[in-house]
């Protein structure tokens, strides 16, 4: 789960990590107020989770109290639906660092990683200039040693009181990292002040999904939805993705529901919803049904081969979702797996005319959402 | 021949008190796997299809000389599980579980190097060697699917094996041992580490890899063929060529990070060494007879 900034902030200051000034206000009325602590010039910027705020001219350096309060209710009236701005202290920056802490799947570490050249998108250095990315395995059992540290600080040349303050900082970040089940913990820019300070610009936190029943501080769900289908998908935890296309996926198993998404594609078809009902879920087939009859679809596209996740289970599923929804679209079924020809039965028994190859399923779900028969 | 698993294997089941340990216990045991004993603290005394069940790991190897466990444990119970069958002397364990929180992922693969133990999984179906033995959950007895062979199976997913598998068996092939690694970011044992063992089995003729977008899995495997690691032939299929950059879609750990993990560089880091890459689930049998490999 991604933490907005605000959040990520109220985070990194509880850990002693020094941030910038700020007011967070939800209505343009506040701003005033919001002013008179911060001052002018500030920075406006929109809670939303995507990256790329200032591109997207999310985020605005503004040197005037007009300047400011127009840009408030810009934001505020975007399409976005923005919630949530924050009015931050304009910092007297010396120099940007990129700091971050995450796992590398490879070594099966924790990874530390600095580049001296901050504030600039750190995958598109790490094909250019690789060499200035700082990159410190983090042995979890025995956490980040003030050593490393140190090391990592000493390295960038900076006056005494600033690498002091950055040793202590990326401790402090890793004890965010660890506290927190952090996948990623960001600081994008981190701002060395022309008065020394070292003080965090940006702030990125995201929880491991896994680890949530221990990080119950935060609500599970907090992402701008675009639509009910992904709110509702969402407040089930089903994995979803509203497309634009003609066929809705409703699949089992996340390996073979990208296999299917990629075959309706070499087939000339396109896609209305990415839907995975595996695993866990795999008894909801009558929630995910009623996720895709709200997205705009020519047909459902079921596909599964479960082992855990029952063929007869889901077949009673998909069975009842039907008799229960009336779907006002076409259902195309391929349930193989455990108790498979069970599936079959009762499928049949049903009335739906249930298919056993992939391929076969999706050429004809493809034919339906063109215009063609089942 | 096999890897990994076989019916000498000496198997306990951690969990076996519960629903799908006692479940699929009995699958593993129907299958010919040697399950001696389960484990569930607390239920010393109790017996599950037959077998005693003890308070620890360390009871289970003493009285059994147990090489194997098997975890049926919940994700948030799966660190300490995996802790004591390392601890009990035990260097081979699968656990199953999906949702294990990635820093314990960490902690228990630093810990499994340390012991020199494999660790398959979570959130996988687990290790079979077909009509010898498994430790997971498969339906193993669906014959089109799980038929003993000469291939050699290494996978990130659940559904999408059984659907690739099934597509082997058509053209004519069997399995010699299929390796769930799991479909999460950190899994306990990568895709190249298992490499040496199927290198080294005489019943393995080739291998099939069953991979997604996201991670450097398949890039390591194509690492390990020009190091010499694997002299089999081997050939890919990779889920998630069409789908869109910058989307979470498929499992956890499959996401394009760091400019690394496109279907793309995986298609080209395999070909370069030889490996063929199949389009479709249908052409990973093809793609096996292009290589000559013999249909046993």
């Amino acid at each position: 789960m991604k933490l907005y900034e605000y959040q990520a902030k109220d985070v990194f200051k509880e850990a002693g990590i020094t941030i910038p000034n700020s007011v967070l206000i939800e209505k343009p009325e506040e701003i005033e107020n919001a002013l008179a602590k911060v001052g002018t010039p500030c920075v406006v910027k929109s809670q939303v989770l995507s990256g790329g705020r200032g591109k997207a001219g999310l985020v605005k350096f503004t040197k005037t109290e007009a300047e400011a309060k127009s840009e408030v209710i810009r934001l505020f009236n975007h399409d976005l639906k923005i919630k949530k701005i924050m009015i931050e202290e304009a910092v007297n920056i010396e120099k940007e660092i990129y700091v971050s802490i995450t796992v590398d799947p490879y070594l099966g570490k924790g990874l530390l990683i600095v580049s001296a050249e901050g504030g600039i998108d750190i995958e598109t250095l790490a094909v250019t200039q690789p060499e200035k990315i700082i990159k410190e395995p983090i042995d979890l059992r025995y956490g980040l040693m003030p050593f490393q540290a140190s090391r990592i600080a000493y390295s960038l040349n900076q006056p005494k009181v600033v690498t002091k303050a950055l040793i202590k900082l990326f401790l402090n970040l890793y004890k965010v990292f660890r506290k927190y089940d952090a996948e990623l913990v960001e600081i994008n820019p981190l701002f060395i002040t022309k008065d020394l300070e070292v003080v965090a610009g940006d702030g990125k936190l995201m929880i491991d999904d896994n680890s949530m029943f221990r990080q119950s501080e935060f609500d599970k769900i907090q992402t701008d939805y675009k639509t009910v289908a992904e709110f509702e998908a969402a407040e089930e935890g089903i994995p979803f993705i509203q497309f634009d296309g003609d066929i809705g996926l409703m699949c089992a198993g996340a390996g073979l529901t990208t296999t299917v998404y990629d075959l309706i594609h070499y087939e000339g078809g396109t896609i209305a919803n990415y839907l995975e009902f595996g695993g866990p879920h795999y008894k909801k087939a009558v929630k995910a049904m009623e996720i895709c009859l709200k997205v705009p679809s020519k047909v459902i596209l079921i596909v599964t081969f479960g082992t855990i996740a029952r063929a007869d289970v889901m077949a009673e599923g998909i069975v009842d979702a039907i008799q229960r929804l009336k779907p006002d679209r076409p259902i195309v079924t391929c349930i193989r797996g455990t108790n498979e020809l069970e599936a079959v039965k009762i499928l049949k028994a049903a009335g739906l005319e249930p298919l056993f190859d992939t391929e076969e399923a999706v050429r004809t779900a493809v034919r339906i959402a063109q215009g063609g028969s089942q | 021949m096999s890897i990994f698993i076989d019916q000498n294997t000496k198997v306990c089941v951690q969990g076996i008190t519960g629903k799908e340990g006692s479940f699929w216990t009995k699958h593993m045991i129907e299958l010919g796997t040697q399950v001696l004993c389960g484990v569930t603290p607390g239920k010393e005394g109790q017996f599950i299809e037959g077998k005693p069940v003890y308070n620890s790991v360390k009871a289970a190897v003493e009285h059994h000389g147990i090489d194997a466990s098997m975890l049926f444990v919940p994700p948030r119970l799966t660190k300490d599980a995996v802790m004591e069958a390392l601890d009990a002397g035990i260097k081979k364990i699968v656990t199953i579980a999906d949702g294990i929180p990635l820093h314990d992922m960490v902690l228990i693969r630093q810990a499994a190097k340390e012991h020199n133990a494999f660790v398959v999984g979570g959130n996988t179906s687990g290790v079979i060697s077909p009509k010898l033995a498994m430790m997971g959950s498969f339906p193993h007895w669906i014959e089109r699917v799980y038929k003993k062979g000469n291939i050699g199976v290494m996978t990130r997913s659940g559904s999408l094996t059984n659907e690739v598998t099934a597509m082997i068996v058509e053209a004519g092939y069997g399995v010699s041992t299929l390796i769930g690694v799991g479909g999460d970011p950190v899994p306990g044992t990568r895709f190249a580490e298992f490499l040496p063992l199927y290198e080294a089995d005489k019943e393995t003729e080739a291998i099939v890899i069953i991979g997604e977008l996201g991670g450097t899995m398949e890039e390591e495997v194509a690492d390990a063929i020009k190091e010499g690691i694997l002299t089999k032939p081997l050939v890919a299929f990779l889920g998630g060529r069409t789908a869109p950059k910058g989307q979470k879609m498929g499992h956890a750990g499959a996401i394009i990070s760091g400019g690394k993990g496109s279907v793309e560089d995986k298609i080209t880091a395999l070909t370069e060494v030889g490996a063929l890459v199949a389009e479709r689930p249908r052409l990973v049998g093809k793609l096996l007879e292009k290589l000559n490999v013999a249909k046993k």
